[in-house]
């Protein structure tokens, strides 16, 4: 018979859809964990949010920006104290926001106040361009042509995939990961934070072919050893590594991301060989949909 | 990590399946389970039991979207904890209300003879959500999915308290319309 324990009941059943949107709603989880979005609101996204799915836009900066007074380099960089606080914009956050301590690393560009807009195709990757993947409808489509504002390969590593593509890609969680960001974003004083990953061998650099000036650093996160006693599971300590090469270009007002567990020659080389070409578009910061003062920069 | 990612660690049986879920989605977790359970205590040991699920499920259990298959296995977990709980006389709140809310989408009439197979009623309450407004669906999932009090769904909404109620009212007298029509109650 009917009841209301029967009809509270079949709610359990609600399609997930519905679900997630309702818990987008409540707040409970953020808008990009959606993955049946209409295709507008993707790309919208795509364009404006890029990956940065956890941490975006802030409320108040608690550090000064004096790295440019120099005008030598176009990213400045430094180690915070692992008490120094940064006021990060968080919607579910009574106040809006939460303080975040033990940054690894600041990045900071100079603040200019418009972007020009860019794309990119990569002139050479340590795997194949795959015409079709299964369970990865990103790839679907793409070709040596198509022009990307961001790339990801984690799909590579996937199981459904094993055999396509080397064996050391089943032990990692992302071969290669390009993306744009948009100087415009940090107009007023913000950063790009690490987050989660110690930066090792930070180097400078200025590549006069492609005109910018170049940050690599080595990034690497450690898990201790833990015991979860209702699964009788043990996991052992693992660190998780990557290699990140940022391209700056102060004059046009962009900044390319190109990271990877493939080590730092193979990051280095996909960089270098970067086809890079602006869209026309002009972005301010009123153009973001968080203003990105300070951003979580590592792969998370 | 992107959720393809992580179930690609279940896939492969790795542990850090279960950090990087946890890292993910205990918020999500905890607030549904806090909801039903009104009690951070239990909530906490409901989200821990949790993460058993998915690493028994996957795979070869493909969940479509990871996120709604966690708050889906987190609410039915904090259900039968808060059953068990009312039969020790404690827990409760939100949810009583709750259930005294969807007692009115049934009418007086039931007929005690008509057995209302489960997955029946499931399907009939997701075409009658799929009949709502994308607002008011949310608003009503948000209420008796995930149990939020009408101040959350206000502060959310950006409606009123009131009208929180009011919405939620209507579409209450919608769905016990739409279940008499469909001859389940």
């Amino acid at each position: 018979m009917l009841n209301r324990n029967s009809l509270f009941d079949a709610m359990s059943g609600i399609s997930d859809d519905y679900l997630a949107s309702a818990a987008v709603l409540l707040g409970d989880m953020k808008e990009d964990n959606l993955m049946h979005l209409d295709s507008s609101r993707k790309q919208a996204r795509a364009r404006k949010a890029g990956r940065i799915l956890l941490i975006a836009a802030v409320l108040v900066c608690l550090f000064t920006v004096t790295a440019f007074a120099a005008g030598l380099f176009s990213i400045s960089t430094r180690v915070p104290d692992a008490k120094e606080t940064f006021q990060i914009h968080w919607d579910d956050s009574e106040n809006g926001y939460l303080e975040w301590s033990d940054a690894k690393l600041v990045l900071t560009f100079p603040a200019v106040a418009e972007s020009r807009e860019i794309e990119f195709r990569p002139g050479w990757l340590p795997f194949e361009l795959p015409e079709e993947l299964p369970g990865s409808s990103p790839w679907n489509g793409i070709s040596e042509d198509t022009w990307f504002r961001r790339f990801a390969s984690e799909s590579l590593c996937w199981a459904e995939n094993a055999g396509r593509y080397p064996e050391e890609y089943k032990e990692i969680g992302q071969p290669i990961l390009i993306e744009t960001y948009s100087m415009a974003q940090f107009h007023d004083g913000g950063a790009m934070l690490m987050l989660y990953q110690t930066p090792e061998n930070i180097t400078e650099e200025h590549w006069d072919e492609l005109g910018v000036d170049v940050l690599s650093f080595h990034g690497k996160q450690h898990f201790d050893e833990r015991d979860i006693p209702e699964m009788d599971l043990h996991i052992d300590a693992y660190d998780i590594e990557y290699d990140y090469v940022l391209l700056s270009n102060e004059e046009k007002g962009w900044i390319i991301e190109v990271c990877g567990q493939l080590g730092m020659d193979t990051v280095r080389k996909v960089a270098e060989n970067l086809e890079i070409r602006e869209t026309g578009n002009t972005l301010t910061q009123a153009d973001f949909q968080n203003k990105y003062l300070f951003i979580d920069g590592g792969v998370g | 990590m992107d959720d393809e990612a992580i179930l690609n660690l279940y896939r492969l049986r790795q542990a850090a399946a279960l950090t990087e879920t946890e890292a993910k989605y205990g918020r999500l977790c905890f607030c549904v389970a806090d909801r039903i359970l009104n009690s951070r205590e239990d909530s906490e040991e409901c989200v821990n039991d949790t993460w058993l699920h998915p690493w028994n499920a996957i795979p070869p259990e493909k969940p479509k979207l990871f996120p709604a298959w966690l708050s889906r296995v987190t609410r039915n977990l904090a259900i039968s904890r808060l059953r068990e709980a009312h039969a020790a006389k404690r827990g409760g709140a939100e949810i009583d209300l709750v259930l005294d809310e969807l007692a009115e989408c049934i009418p007086g009439g039931t007929d005690p003879q008509r057995v209302v197979e489960a997955n029946e009623l499931t399907e009939a309450v997701n075409r009658f959500l799929a009949g709502l407004k994308p607002l008011e669906r949310d608003a009503f999932v948000a209420r008796y999915f995930y149990a939020a009090s009408h101040a959350e769904l206000s502060a959310r909404t950006g409606w009123t308290v009131g009208k929180a109620k009011t919405v939620l009212r209507r579409s209450r007298l919608k769905l016990q319309t739409y279940l008499k029509e469909e001859g389940l109650c």
